[in-house]
């Protein structure tokens, strides 16, 4: 039996595994209080008494007095142990060190004397400047600016710049990490097509200018990093709040990040709230998770990459921050006066509202709360408080490179790799007016981001230096896979869970003017009330002379409708107060497309009904079609039998013209609606994953639950993810349902897989790829091979990884 | 001189480190330092907890006290248990009437009356799970890990095929508190690799190790040959890390490993005898009881299985408590006997820790504990119990609840702590708290209760702060 030896090595393996990982010595709660004690007044910061110093490590090592892994050949255990007056440490005039914590230094010794990286008795080596700085460059170069620091950077390590990556790789990465959305093949043959030579910033600023798939990409980074979700714990009891709809119309007008982080910290009204009232648990709660020490968690760790976790309970050991700072952050918040706890157990002292750099100004502690919150916002977003800018132009850094400029992204405190390329990044950002797209724009346009990725042999989260060698590559998120995914099956869901207006600005949807009328059956001629109950089906035509490139419609109903495309369901709903924003372009062909409404009137008599349709169609070859619901539309009064699984069932007729019924002022309600929606025509318009609420395999793929603010996702596959990818229904269906879009008994499996790589992979496959695929599915490509191939594609980490 | 202990000492921590890099990805969160301190010798290899959710009433299952049957206008303190004792096999061991086949096997047992929760103000089943499942009360600054993903991080599988932590019955969509539960259902700050693998309905456990349904083994198999393939042949191959792509191509390799491995056959209940299937199958519990066992035979490390926690329904008695219970005992009590019965003929259960516990008990009176501000969250609050509906234990109790040890090291036919006699029915004597029955659960398994991870710089233990302390009276023969 293999399975026997199997696990007897494994019984084995565990418990080996068990001593490596078990009963650490805590080298900075249990060793570093007892050297500094009783060793640190004579040995550490400037003081080496005798020659010895225990600043760090090596100094410790240096001095000869100790052998890790052997406490019996260590002298200095020796001096403390020693009743020689003469000998013995500390000098007989101090208190001797207990025989507990002897026993303590025994074990780290024998343990190899751990140390924490980056630690040193002579207190932080490096403090990180709060003041903004002004970085020069060289004005006579016009290379960007962050090149022109790395080029320093590069000449100072005697590092050698990557290669640049090539057009296709760069559109790819580009679109990924801007819109994320993966080059659709026509992008990427328009773009390889280009000769320009500035057609890499073209790119960058025309992905950047598609306002709402910038939003709804970078809505996943907000979310996690100020938790706010669509449903999760605390909802249920109305202990949270979402901010998505103010947060969602923040994105898509750029708003200015200091306008951004006031509002989220003194909320001018209850849709921005959220973020600072945090989760409110029902029944006691420990004095490190109050809503008010929640406060002064969040806001120091989104906007100023501190972690104040530790100093929720008491002053931190690994770094400046003490219990009293924190609550008195927290404070600023409390409605009430706020007793400091330490370690869950009060202390007799109150909080005094005040916050994390009183060189900047302070609050006033006496000011009631909504003033005290404003005060703390002016405070964040200080014109010299450079670790605002430098916290969020160092997470941009990361989303675009892989790495943060310091690293890790929530502790701020530590050396950043390239202070030079941090102190402009954060300058630039106030110099632009607080433009985050701008600093997007800046990074993906610098010759840096175009360079090949880092290659990495081993796992990065156990290096311990780092060097710039090019882009850290990243996995997909969830949401980007799943949109990925969507992208190449046409299977996005027609509703999403997000309670936002999709749509484009505030300023750009109000000058769309609509071309449609309000339609309904004969029951509602010369103004009378159609009955109550009654349900009509409605038909149009839309001809189109060539393959669609964007197309969008906004569909509504009073009281319910269903569309059909190619006789499927693609929206549907019963609240006709909000217009339902419809992709039409995976459902369009060239030719003839019938569009099939089922829409009914609600009540319980007679009352008004009215359909209302329009639609924004971009063919590939230019032409622009705006189609709404008018006197031309039929409709009929026989339902069709035999709907199933969204599929409309046979429709006959017979079909009367529709009365039209203008544009009645009662309806006029909906049409800033119609018009955001329709906004949306140059975009993608594809409900993403971001808008939808967690399920289970956007969790499988590291979709947090949004209980605590997440600042970066997983890198790593793990097994339980392969099983739910090689396995899981929800993919596996949509990949079924999505093969059926390529496969095509006319075309050769050659003709497919360009047009699947292109789109996949943004690549040409290769003539040994070609084979390979050919061997196993012969020329020509049933769906269900197509179906197999396109989960292949999904797996490779070429795939996977924003490249 | 050199010691020589030292030096192999040494031998032996860099071996570790070898075998530490290679057979676990290190995740982001770092263990602690190494120390050299005795650590358990496990108990146990594999555990089984057997998941009574919504507040398991111990007066009217293990702990039974005075009973009163139903009358119309009985006085409400009168209700103490709603079913009267029966013996078991072990003399001095009573428990209520219904559980016959679980008295039967309470001679391999051991069973703790003692266990006590804390009072968190409103008693509410999510945090108390929360509690219970991870060793920390919520809400936490951090996510924190579920218990079986502690022993799926520090432990790792069993067999290599089989995922080191399953967790059966429990449905996390579609159910009231769903949010709730997926907040401890968690590896937490773990990460996915160490989460839990869902199984919600046995009888369809097979599906989650099959192909989709719908392929054949050989397409299965020629989908992960051209993967293989093209993934070699990619020219993209050298602009993506080494590093990335092999532990991509691991995970889809383990993947694979277990979808076509012979061991997924331990997912399928129809491969089970009839006989056999019908001992355990009198509904979800019993056949996830079932599965839970065939997974361990196949070297599973962690298995939970619920009577699956939706509010107001099973153990959530807020109303017809009795009648509930009845049907309760009904659904646990032959197939509990029937898996301990079986490991025992399978030689595992010396090796195999099984645990029947709840987040807390219940009472028709008191809601918390005594003295507490807990608001009272019984739908008939009456005086009189008029009805049969009002015959039952309605309230939240975090005084004293019982929790039973099977197998895995631990003593038989004993019995630990103990409850008053009468209300309010507190633990008396060796109160057991959350921190300690984790950590008795980790020692059985090798795991020390001061197992630690760094977490943003902050020390994170297996209970909290490192102080659990297990329970010692309760090991042995």
């Amino acid at each position: 039996m293999t399975y026997d030896m199997t696990r007897m090595g494994l019984v084995w393996l565990s418990q080996l595994l068990t001593v490596a990982v078990c009963s650490a010595i805590d080298f900075d709660h249990e060793v570093v209080p007892i050297l500094r004690t009783h060793c640190g007044k004579c040995h550490s910061g400037v003081d080496a008494k005798g020659g010895f110093s225990l600043n760090t490590r090596e100094l410790f090592l240096e001095s000869g007095v100790a052998e890790p892994g052997e406490a019996s050949e260590s002298h200095f255990l020796d001096l403390i142990r020693s009743d020689d007056a003469e000998l013995q440490m500390p000098p007989p005039n101090l208190p001797r060190v207990p025989a507990d914590e002897q026993a303590v230094l025994v074990r780290w010794v024998d343990a190899g004397m751990p140390w924490t990286a980056g630690f040193s008795f002579a207190g932080a080596t490096y403090t990180p400047p709060l003041l903004p700085r002004t970085v020069k460059l060289d004005s006579a170069s016009d290379a960007n600016p962050v090149d022109q620091l790395l080029q320093q950077y590069f000449a100072a390590n005697q590092l050698t710049p990557p290669d640049p990556i090539d057009d296709a790789m760069f559109l790819r990465r580009a679109s990924l990490d801007l819109v994320g959305l993966l080059p659709t093949p026509d992008q990427l043959k328009e773009f390889l097509a280009d000769s320009r030579p500035d057609k890499r910033e073209r790119l960058v600023d025309s992905l950047l200018d598609r306002n709402v798939d910038y939003a709804e990409h970078w809505l996943t980074f907000w979310n996690d990093l100020l938790r706010n979700d669509y449903t999760g714990t605390g909802f249920i009891t109305g202990g949270r709040k979402q901010i998505s709809g103010w947060l969602y119309r923040a994105l898509v007008d750029n708003k200015p990040f200091d306008q951004f982080t006031q509002e989220l910290i003194a909320p001018p009204s209850d849709a921005s709230r959220g973020f600072i009232d945090g989760i409110k648990w029902r029944g006691t709660v420990s004095a490190g998770q109050t809503n008010e020490i929640q406060f002064a968690q969040s806001v120091a760790q989104s906007f100023l990459g501190i972690n104040l976790k530790c100093a929720s309970c008491h002053d931190s050991f690994i770094d400046r921050w003490k219990l009293s700072e924190a609550y008195s952050l927290a404070a600023i918040y409390a409605q009430q006066p706020l007793e400091i706890h330490r370690c869950d157990k009060p202390i007799g002292a109150q909080a005094k509202a005040g916050w994390l750099f009183p060189e900047l100004g302070d609050v006033d502690p006496n000011a009631p709360r909504d003033v005290r919150l404003k005060q703390l916002a002016s405070l964040v977003t200080h014109r010299n408080n450079g670790r605002y800018t430098r916290t969020i132009v160092n997470r941009f850094w990361g989303q675009l490179m892989g790495r943060g400029l310091v690293h890790p992204l929530d502790a701020m405190h530590t050396e950043p790799w390239n202070a030079d390329l941090l102190d402009f990044l954060g300058e630039y950002l106030v110099e632009t007016g607080y433009d985050l797209k701008a600093v997007i724009r800046l990074i993906a346009t610098s010759e840096a981001y175009g360079y090949r990725a880092e290659q990495l042999q081993d796992d990065p989260s156990n290096e311990t230096q780092y060097a710039f060698r090019g882009r850290r590559s990243k996995r997909m998120t969830a949401e980007q896979f799943i949109d990925a995914v969507w992208q190449l099956t046409g299977q996005a869901p027609a509703e999403f869970d997000a309670p936002v207006l999709r749509g484009a600005s505030d300023t750009d949807a109000p000058s769309i003017s609509l071309d449609g009328q309000w339609i309904w059956g004969a029951s509602a001629k010369d103004g009378q009330a159609p009955p109550a109950g009654e349900r009509l089906v409605f038909r149009h035509v839309i001809k189109l002379s060539g393959p669609v490139a964007t197309a969008v419609a906004v569909v509504t109903a009073d009281n319910d409708f269903e569309l059909y495309l190619g006789r499927r369901r693609v929206a549907s709903s019963s609240n006709w107060m909000q217009p339902q924003t419809v992709a039409l372009a995976p459902h369009l062909k060239p030719g003839d497309n019938e569009v099939v409404i089922i829409a009914g009137n609600g009540g319980n008599s007679p009352n008004l009904a009215g359909l209302y349709f329009e639609a924004r169609i971009e063919t590939k070859q230019g032409q622009a079609l705006q189609i709404a619901s008018d006197e031309s539309w039929q409709y009929s009064d026989k339902l069709p039998r035999g709907n199933r699984e969204g599929r409309l069932g046979q429709i006959r007729g017979p079909w009367e013209s529709v009365v039209a019924l203008g544009r009645p002022a009662v309806y006029g309600r909906v049409d800033a609606f119609v018009q955001r929606g329709l906004s949306m025509g140059g975009s993608s318009a594809m409900v993403r994953a971001s808008l939808v609420k967690s399920d289970f395999l956007m969790r499988s793929l590291g979709r947090p639950n949004r209980d605590q603010i997440v600042t970066s996702r997983p890198s790593e596959l793990t097994t339980l993810e392969a099983i739910d990818l090689s396995n899981g229904q929800t993919l596996a269906s949509t990949l079924k349902a999505g093969a059926g879009r390529w496969a095509d008994p006319e075309r050769s499996t050659r003709s497919v897989c360009q047009e699947l790589f292109a789109f996949a992979l943004s690549r040409k496959p290769s003539e040994d790829e070609l084979t390979v695929i050919e061997e196993i599915f012969g020329d020509q490509m049933s769906a269900e091979s197509v179906e197999d191939l396109l989960w292949t594609l999904c797996m490779m980490p070429e795939f996977m990884m924003v490249r | 001189m050199t010691d020589p202990s030292s030096i192999q000492r040494r031998e032996f921590l860099q071996k570790l480190a070898v075998a530490g890099a290679t057979t676990m990805a290190m995740g982001a969160p770092r263990a602690m330092a190494n120390e050299e301190v005795e650590h358990p010798e496990p108990t146990a290899d594999s555990c089984i907890l057997l998941w009574m959710g919504g507040g398991m009433a111990a007066p009217d299952t293990f702990d039974p006290k005075l009973y009163t049957p139903f009358e119309v206008g009985m006085p409400v303190e009168k209700m103490v248990s709603t079913f009267p004792a029966i013996d078991t096999v072990v003399d001095d061991i009573k428990i209520c009437e219904g559980l016959e086949n679980v008295a039967s096997v309470m001679d391999r047992a051991t069973l703790i009356r003692s266990a006590v929760q804390p009072d968190l103000g409103s008693i509410l089943h999510s945090r108390h799970q929360y509690h219970w499942h991870t060793g920390y009360v919520p809400p936490q600054t951090v996510a924190c890990p579920h218990l079986g993903s502690w022993m799926a991080r520090v432990l790792g599988p069993l067999n290599p095929v089989i995922p080191p932590f399953i967790n059966i019955g429990q449905r996390l969509e579609g159910v009231g508190e769903k949010e709730e539960l997926k907040a401890f259902t968690t590896a937490g700050f773990f990460g996915s690799e160490y989460g839990p693998m869902n199984l919600p309905f046995p009888n369809e456990a097979a599906k989650s190790v099959m192909p989709p349904e719908g392929m054949t083994g050989g397409r299965f198999a020629n989908r992960d040959r051209l993967l293989r393939r093209l993934v070699d042949r990619s020219p993209q191959r050298d602009f993506l890390s080494d590093y990335h792509q092999r532990s991509m191509m691991r995970s889809m390799d383990n993947a694979y490993k277990l979808l076509s491995s012979p061991e997924r056959a331990a997912f399928d209940l129809t491969q089970e005898p009839k006989e056999s299937l019908e001992k355990y199958d009198t509904g979800r519990f019993g056949q996830g009881c079932l599965l839970a066992r065939r997974l361990v035979e196949s070297g599973a490390r962690f298995v939970e299985v619920t009577t699956e926690y939706v509010p107001f329904l099973h153990w959530d008695t807020h109303a017809n408590g009795h009648e509930t219970l009845a049907r309760m005992h009904q659904e646990i009590d032959q197939p509990i006997a029937q898996l301990i019965r079986d490991l025992e003929s399978r030689k595992l259960l010396d090796r195999t820790l099984v645990i029947i516990a709840s987040e807390f008990s219940r009472d028709a009176i008191i809601e918390g504990r005594p003295g507490s501000s807990a608001s009272d969250q019984a739908t008939h609050k009456v005086d009189k119990v008029g009805e049969m509906k009002h015959y039952g234990l309605h309230r939240h109790f975090t005084g004293g609840t019982s929790v039973v040890m099977f197998g895995g090291g631990v003593k038989s036919g004993f019995l630990y702590g103990k409850t008053a006699d009468e209300r309010p029915l507190v633990a008396v004597e060796n109160p057991v708290t959350i921190g300690d029955l984790h950590a008795t659960i980790m020692t059985a398994m090798g795991i020390s209760p001061k197992t630690g991870f760094d977490i943003e710089g902050r020390p994170f233990y297996v209970t909290q702060d490192g102080t659990g302390k297990a329970v010692k009276e309760i090991f042995g023969a």
